[in-house]
């Protein structure tokens, strides 16, 4: 089994403005292709590769550089996280290679030629196991796979880019005003999430106070993206980003089904809400049943308190 | 300038998907269908470029069962100006690369100068489609996108290009494309409209010319991914809720449960 893994060069830091927030999102791009490359080696004989002399991502020189070295030396498995820039690589190289795809896989195994693959379907409504035949191109969930602690950085082999099968051109950055700078929601392990109970996007500071405290990313219900308080990045559900963090703290969310199919695969889920009917409680490993505005200082100050003594 | 968008029927968003007796397959006796939403944002987006050029024109396309069709009519009614239907056994049982080549014939001979897909489908939850599509043409594509119009039209009032914006990480990123490309979309700016009374009238008047998945050339064989099993994702809920405290001690509470049971903070 040849297993190769895809090291994620998202966009240089520097083509954004090099800030701390796209420090941040390199490290975190840095954690997922350290995850994908161990699960490489796990599953066979591995090679970690980058795709090199791009400023930004761009689906046809990544896909024709890879396509071509697959072809010419043929792995059973290409890995690649599944981050929005890797899910749109690995789809495109899957149809260019001719190969199986599967996308979002949280397992991955062989057995007799093929790869089972554990993923959600219907908007993260059913578990799944599908098997793909071999050779497939996979794109795995961030945070699927614990690294083995003390995993060895692997080598990388850099390919450059095929900058000549280029046909878009690149016209400019244009940054969202409420951008929170934080690490992205796909590849965060804590998200603080916001609904419309938060009441205006100036009630914000307070979760971003929390957020900070946590290392967390930010999260939002539709409704409160909808209304426009918040980029629509931040979505979470069936429209917006799923979500598997090891925590999930929902701040006046109610919980619809759309909302639920995006993070109740979460490890734990923690829910505010002064409604205790609320939806989000059925799914809620902790619920506080109360004013948000009451608890929200109090756990931060708590949390504060808690990482001091720590 | 014509536009195909690409849309799968899927279960409404609302609904709980169950699993069937056979453990593979969801049950299908329970299901209100829909349009699958990003298809519908995609919808959207086609149909305020119509809006604000009445020349444009809305095709619509649907790989899939009979059922298909009211996902036509919904975007007949919604202001779409024709729709397709690619039908029969084989249509039924295509992967996505399949999809993407009976979806590529229709685009052939549509000649739309540019197509849109959703950024994933609500049922496989894929994301494979749109790619496929491009590949199987030959063309680029750009994904995720929220919103595109004509590029800064020229002296002579001429369109030079498309202008794209993709979302990313902090913003968006804008990419301008020259000949055809195919665009998943991952939400239009405005909520995707209701059909209309009238539209609805004029809907069930319009022919929805039927296409054969296999009279396209492309058959059912070979799928390269098999569903092996499907089952309820596991069931939460049993937590721990707090009512009533006093919220400092309730959060006091919370962090040391987060700290010394869920071993988190
Ligand atoms: C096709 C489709 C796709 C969708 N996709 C998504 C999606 O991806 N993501 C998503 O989130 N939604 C999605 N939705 C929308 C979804 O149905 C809900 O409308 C939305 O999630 C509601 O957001 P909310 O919980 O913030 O608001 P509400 O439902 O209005 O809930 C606000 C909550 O805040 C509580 N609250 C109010 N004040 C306080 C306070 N002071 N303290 C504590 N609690 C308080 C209330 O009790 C209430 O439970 C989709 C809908 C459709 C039709
Ligand atoms: N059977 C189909 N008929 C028409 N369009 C489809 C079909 N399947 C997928 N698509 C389009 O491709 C997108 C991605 O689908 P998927 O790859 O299945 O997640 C969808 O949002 C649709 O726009």
């Amino acid at each position: 089994m040849k297993v190769w893994s895809i090291v994620e060069r998202g966009t240089a830091p520097a083509a954004k403005g090099g800030g701390d927030a796209d420090r941040r999102e390199e490290r975190a791009q840095r954690r997922v292709s350290l995850e994908i490359a161990a699960k490489a080696k796990e599953l066979g004989e591995s090679k970690a590769l980058e795709v090199t002399g791009l400023e930004r991502y761009s689906a046809l020189p990544v896909v024709g550089a890879i396509a071509a070295k697959a072809k010419a030396e043929s792995p059973d498995l290409i890995l690649v996280a599944a981050t929005p820039t890797g899910r749109d690589l690995a789809a495109r190289l899957a149809a260019r290679l001719g190969w199986a795809y599967a996308s979002e896989a949280s397992g991955i195994a062989i057995e007799g030629g093929a790869a089972t693959i554990t993923r959600t379907m219907y908007a993260g409504k059913v578990r799944a196991a599908v098997r793909a035949s071999l050779p497939a191109v996979v794109s795995v969930r961030p945070g699927a796979f614990t690294l083995p602690s003390g995993a060895a950085e692997p080598a990388v082999e850099s390919i450059p880019a095929d900058a000549g099968a280029e046909k878009l051109a690149f016209q400019r950055f244009e940054p969202t005003a409420a951008a929170s700078g934080r690490i992205p929601l796909a590849e965060a392990r804590v998200v603080v999430s916001g609904g419309r109970g938060l009441r205006g996007p100036e009630n914000w500071k307070m979760v971003e106070e929390l957020a900070d405290l946590l290392g967390a990313a930010l999260g939002a219900s539709r409704a409160v993206t909808d209304a426009g308080w918040r980029p629509n990045e931040e979505q979470v559900g069936q429209t917006g980003r799923t979500v598997t963090p090891d925590l999930y703290i929902a701040l006046g969310i109610s919980g619809a089904i759309q909302h639920l199919a995006g993070m109740t695969s979460s490890k734990v889920i923690v829910a505010v809400n002064k409604d205790p009917e609320a939806d989000i409680f059925k799914v809620a490993d902790y619920g506080v049943v109360g004013d948000l505005f009451e608890f929200l200082p109090a756990f931060t100050e708590e949390v504060k308190k808690a990482k001091a003594s720590a | 300038m014509k536009l195909l968008v690409c849309v799968k029927q899927t279960p409404d968003s609302t609904v709980r998907v169950k699993v069937a007796g056979d453990g593979r397959s969801i049950d299908a006796s329970q299901i209100t269908w829909a349009i699958s939403p990003y298809d519908e944002y995609a919808v959207e987006l086609a149909l305020e470029r119509k809006d604000a050029d009445p020349s444009t024109t809305v095709a619509v396309v649907t790989v899939g069962p009979t059922r298909s069709r009211d996902a036509l009519r919904q975007a007949l009614a919604m202001g779409c100006d024709e729709a397709i239907l690619v039908t029969g056994a084989a249509a039924e049982s295509l992967d996505g690369l399949a999809v993407a080549r009976a979806l590529a014939k229709v685009v052939e001979e549509a000649k739309p100068a540019l197509v849109l897909c959703g950024r994933q489908a609500s049922d496989d939850d894929q994301g494979l489609v749109g790619q496929a599509l491009a590949e199987t043409l030959g063309w680029p594509h750009v994904s995720t996108i929220t919103k595109f119009r004509p590029a800064d039209a020229g002296p002579a009032g001429s369109v030079d290009g498309i202008d794209v914006w993709r979302e990313v990480e902090g913003g968006h990123e804008v990419w301008r494309t020259s000949g055809p490309v195919v665009l998943t979309v991952q939400k239009s700016e405005k909520e995707p409209r209701y059909p209309s009374l009238p539209g609805i009238m004029k809907a069930k008047k319009k022919e929805i010319p039927e296409k054969d998945a296999s009279s396209l050339g492309v058959d059912a064989g070979g799928a390269k991914l098999e569903i092996v099993k499907m089952e309820p994702p596991p069931a939460r809920g049993g937590g721990k809720i707090v009512k009533d405290g006093d919220m400092k001690q309730t959060a006091a509470e919370l962090v040391r449960l987060l700290r010394e049971e869920a071993k988190i903070l």
